[in-house]
């Protein structure tokens, strides 16, 4: 009976297959031991390994798993499968900024904090950071984390070259305005033949557009992209600025972009707190001392990046859930969260912290970074409202049509296919 | 004895090999560096980090646990998926049976199907089978697959002369004893081969068990992607991950590539 | 054409033969029922697994479905009435077409080529076919840099080269042409040593004694290779057509991986977003998961008629 296996695993993947569906049904979020686990799904560096510790020393009835991936992309992915299918989400989930138009579009599949959360003091988050996550009812759909706040990066040699102010008080004058930006740009570019203003015109045209009052959507979640002035402006400021070479024409986080860092082929960035460490991987040693960055940003101040905790509705241990989060996102936890990833917190009270305030960064030239970050965080007036498709228009419709008039495209034939596009994505 | 091929034939494949092959010595090579290399600093002499970002991969993510349950998941699949495939190969090119062609065509259509959009009704599936997060769940939806069907039927039409079919069965044996004693030997090539395709794909699966698995139970591209978190990606970190998790594949494939060869040697089918 | 019909096929032919009377001791209920029995595991597990996400996608591409929704409006056949006047979705089948044509035939050409060699009787043989299938096993990320690097619209190494020989360079990433041709040599730098080695398997089960009576002939090697290998490789090459023209039409992993941003959206215009990136796209940044489900089943039953296509102009051309 050489081969009676066979049978034997043919029957076993039927059966298995057939009668798992009786198996397991109310998983428990019980461990062994009694305990209460708690999942908190992360991704890139959150900076709560240690507080993790902390809390289960401090909650012997808790246990916490976390499930870190390290991209934002497949953490998101992941999130709205999940979503689909109706259950597997972690009982606090990281969102991040960029994914927030789709979030708040699924709101109703998360809990309103302020129901179910404990009592948490109003002033605890920067207003706009609480702000674009409360829905128009009201609720309070997530808790904060870090941010992005923006400042100006600029390489000093290349400016001193131009024969542009280059020490970082001297060099604010260039960037209190976009107009005075890119006549900064003007001039530059006619002096510094083979090196651009910017890197990328998406990078520019989407900081300019999140300072506006109204974006792609008004409050009542109509679409006015083709009505709204100020977008229109911007479009043509950019794409002028493109006409005349003030671009690098080096797509976000590309290949080419990197390279772009390596050789110098562009004189200013766009800069999130977290972006200095970008610069300084790409840079590469040999450009260290080379670039600078100052608290100055045109038009005010703005903001790329940073997360929510939340709690989705699929968690069967929502109170307890939001208890953790809660915890986490206090002032005192995001500081310790900050000095062990660098991630930038959104707590006005953390934003006073000495340790943060302290910060300096070596490869810019020893800058004070976490006072000149705190600076720029709180010149940032409010939120802009987001529509259900906003995120989508603004990476897969807008962003891309810059980047076919850095290809040559005629601007005007790209605006018409942009306003199609949003009004496609926003159907 | 056949003659041995000219130089020129070494030349070609040689040229070929080395195409192919480069990605693998280049990933090493900005895993023994920096990332520098990958920007404007070209060079193709490696540095002396690798252990240095090895060992750092290993402090990262849990390397070894992820190994075992890749090993156990591709080594599952692949013993499954080999048997299955060439069971219903088998019976597919060889055994007359009614709606043989139908069913056939049938196997073909499935592979045709879109897989993007399967893995939210897969994950409510494995969910409802209470597979989430579980070894299974990776598993037991690739035991058998239409390509691994289509392939070994593809390959049995020819090298399994009907007669020898025939005469197994006049000799009074089972089919499962003609399968055994006449398809498998005969199907021993085709079968490594799938057995290379099988191991390889499964051990470099990463969507699917991304979403169904949970992150303290991982295989070993799930645990890798760990290795690009930050707001920059270290690919010298990266890149060494991605170098160790291959080299347990190219040791399988050693040891299939000798079945392969075999395969040749024993003309003793065809007789 | 005509020359080829007039041909007995061969399969027919060996059907036609008389079979051996049943009066051996072979059970009946053996031959009758086991056949079912060894190809039960597939469809048993199909059909416990495999076909629920295909029922669902079915039943999803019927409503106006949101990832997420509760309850979702019916809208009957409208997301496919949609599809048929959508630009960008021919657009996405345009470009599918395009990069499969660039990438199988050349892909399948060089295979048989790579196989031919890799079935002499060479030294260290298993390191040649470990060799060629390296790709297979290449990691994603690895490749996004490389090829990153080489198709470079500025800094690449392919448009280095071309300056060096005196052509204008090319943006690989803004035009159709350029991109396609970019992303098929991707394709067919990972699939070449793949399908090589497939066919390879076929080619040594072709009996020694075959070609050693065709030497005593005195045949020459290319005919050789035209009247015994290509004939004998006939399953092999349905084989190989049939599944690269399903994964061609599917092509997902090479386009996405060409987009520098990461996106889904093939291109600044879509020059190179395939029928599969717009669907992903439809799903996992537009949450239309009834659209994209529509998408879905309109591909595969494009995939379905053109690998029938495929299947009989093989079974014609290769006798």
């Amino acid at each position: 009976m050489r081969h009676r296996w066979i049978s034997v695993l043919i029957c076993a993947a039927t059966t298995a297959a057939a009668t798992a569906a009786c198996g397991s049904g109310g998983a428990a979020n019980q461990t062994a031991d009694g305990k209460t686990e708690l999942t908190i799904a992360t991704f890139n560096e959150f900076g709560y390994e240690e507080l993790f510790k902390e809390y289960e020393a401090a909650h012997p009835d808790i246990k916490i798993t976390q499930r870190k991936t390290g991209q934002g992309q497949p953490h998101h992915q992941n999130l709205f499968t999940k979503l689909g299918a109706g259950s597997g989400l972690a009982d606090i989930e990281g969102v991040e900024e960029g994914y927030l138009s789709q979030f708040m579009s699924k709101a109703g599949q998360f809990n309103d904090l302020k129901e179910i959360g404990p009592k948490v003091e109003d002033d605890r988050w920067l207003k706009w950071k609480t702000e674009a996550i409360t829905t128009k009812d009201g609720k309070l759909m997530g808790y904060g984390t870090d941010i992005g706040p923006l400042a100006m990066c600029y390489r000093k040699d290349l400016f001193e070259k131009a024969g542009l102010p280059s020490d970082p008080e001297g060099v604010k004058a260039l960037f209190t305005s976009w107009d005075a930006y890119f006549a900064a740009g003007d001039q530059f570019i006619a002096k510094v033949p083979g090196v651009a203003w910017f890197d990328s015109a998406a990078q520019v045209y989407n900081a300019m557009h999140n300072q506006l009052e109204t974006g792609y959507y008004d409050k009542s979640d109509k679409l006015v992209v083709d009505t709204n002035a100020d977008i229109k402006k911007n479009w043509n400021t950019v794409t002028a600025a493109v006409a005349k070479g003030q671009s690098a024409r080096l797509g976000a986080f590309s290949n080419e972009w990197n390279t772009g860092f390596k050789l110098g082929k562009f004189a200013t960035k766009t800069c999130p707190s977290w972006m200095l460490g970008v610069v300084e991987s790409q840079a590469g040693p040999e450009n260290k001392g080379l670039w600078a960055v100052t608290d100055a940003f045109p038009n005010g101040g703005g903001n790329w990046g940073g997360s929510y905790l939340t709690v989705p509705k699929q968690s069967k241990n929502a109170q307890k859930a939001a208890e953790l989060a809660a915890w986490l996102t206090a002032p005192e936890q995001q500081i310790k969260a900050f000095k062990a990833k660098g991630t930038f917190p959104s707590q006005n009270k953390a934003l006073d912290a000495p340790e943060l305030l302290e910060q300096t960064n070596a490869y810019f030239g020893d800058v004070k970074a976490g006072a000149l970050f705190a600076t720029q965080a709180k010149k940032i007036k409010a939120a802009q409202y987001k529509g259900p498709a906003d995120g989508q228009i603004q990476e897969t419709v807008f962003s891309p049509a810059l980047q076919s008039v850095e290809q040559g495209k005629n601007a005007d034939e790209a605006w018409k296919t942009a306003v199609e596009g949003a009004q496609k994505a926003a159907k | 004895m056949m003659r041995r091929p000219s130089f020129a034939i070494y030349g070609f494949l040689a040229a070929f090999v080395l195409g192919s092959a480069f990605p693998f010595y280049w990933s090493f090579l900005v895993a023994s560096r920096d990332n520098s290399v990958l920007t404007g600093d070209f060079t193709l002499v490696p540095g002396g980090n690798f252990w240095t970002n090895a060992t750092r991969v290993f402090d990262t993510v849990p390397f070894w646990k992820a190994l075992g349950n890749s090993f156990i998941v591709s080594g599952t699949v692949t013993f499954s998926v080999v048997l299955l495939s060439t069971l219903a190969g088998f019976a597919f090119a060889k055994l007359k049976f009614r709606g043989r062609g139908v069913l056939f065509l049938f196997v073909v259509a499935t592979l045709a199907v879109p897989t993007q959009l399967g893995i939210i009704p897969l994950y409510m599936a494995m969910a409802e089978f209470g597979w989430a997060g579980e070894l299974e769940a990776v598993i037991v939806p690739n035991l058998v697959t239409a390509f691994g069907v289509f392939w070994m039927r593809q390959y049995l039409l020819d090298a399994i002369p009907d007669e020898l079919v025939e005469a197994a069965r006049m000799d009074g044996c089972s089919l499962w004893r003609a399968f055994w004693h006449v398809a498998l030997p005969a199907a021993r090539p085709a079968a490594a081969m799938l057995g290379v395709f099988t191991f390889m794909q499964s051990w470099n699966d990463f969507l699917w068990p991304l979403v169904v698995l949970n992150a303290d139970n991982p295989t070993l591209q799930v645990a890798l992607e760990k290795l690009q978190s930050g707001y920059y990606v270290d690919y010298s970190l990266v890149l060494a991950g991605t170098t160790l998790a291959t080299v347990p594949v190219l040791i399988v494939f050693l040891v299939l590539g000798r079945q392969i060869v075999a395969g040749v040697m024993q003309g003793a089918v065809k007789g | 054409m005509t020359a080829t019909l007039s041909k007995v096929d061969r399969g027919r032919a060996q059907e036609a033969r008389p079979r051996p009377p049943r009066r051996y001791r072979l059970s009946n209920a053996d031959a009758k029922y086991s056949p079912y029995l060894f190809v039960a595991p597939f469809f048993v597990l199909f059909g416990t697994i495999g076909l629920f996400p295909l029922l669902y996608t079915a039943y999803v591409s019927l409503f106006d479905w949101e990832i997420g929704d509760d309850d979702p409006p019916f809208v009957g056949l409208e997301n496919y009435r949609t599809l048929f006047t959508d630009d960008q979705f021919w657009n996405a089948l345009f470009n599918t077409f395009s990069i499969f044509l660039l990438s199988s035939a050349p892909q399948i050409v060089v295979a048989v080529l790579i196989a031919a060699l890799l079935n002499a009787n060479l030294r260290a043989r298993t390191g040649w076919r470990m060799g060629v299938l390296l790709p297979y096993v290449a990691s994603l990320v690895a490749l996004t840099i490389i090829f990153g690097n080489l198709f470079g619209p500025q800094y690449g190494l392919v448009n280095d080269v071309l300056g060096l020989l005196g052509i204008d360079p090319i943006d690989w990433q803004a035009s159709t042409f350029g991109s396609h041709v970019a992303i098929a040599s991707m394709v067919n730098w990972r699939w070449t040593g793949y399908n090589a080695l497939i066919i390879l398997a076929a080619m040594q089960a072709i009996p020694r004694d075959v070609y050693e009576a065709a030497l005593v002939d005195g045949a020459s090697a290319l005919r050789r290779f035209f009247s015994i290998t290509l004939p004998m490789l006939k399953p092999t090459l349905i084989f190989v057509i049939v599944t690269s023209t399903i994964g061609g039409l599917q092509i997902f992993t090479e386009p996405k991986l060409f987009e520098p941003s990461g996106g889904s959206g093939g291109g600044t215009e879509h020059q190179y977003q395939t029928v599969v990136l717009y669907l992903y796209q439809s799903a996992f940044q537009g949450f239309d998961l009834g659209y994209a489900s529509a998408i879905a089943w309109v591909l595969f039953l494009v995939v379905i008629a053109v690998a029938g296509l495929n299947f009989f102009l093989t079974r014609r051309a290769v006798k």
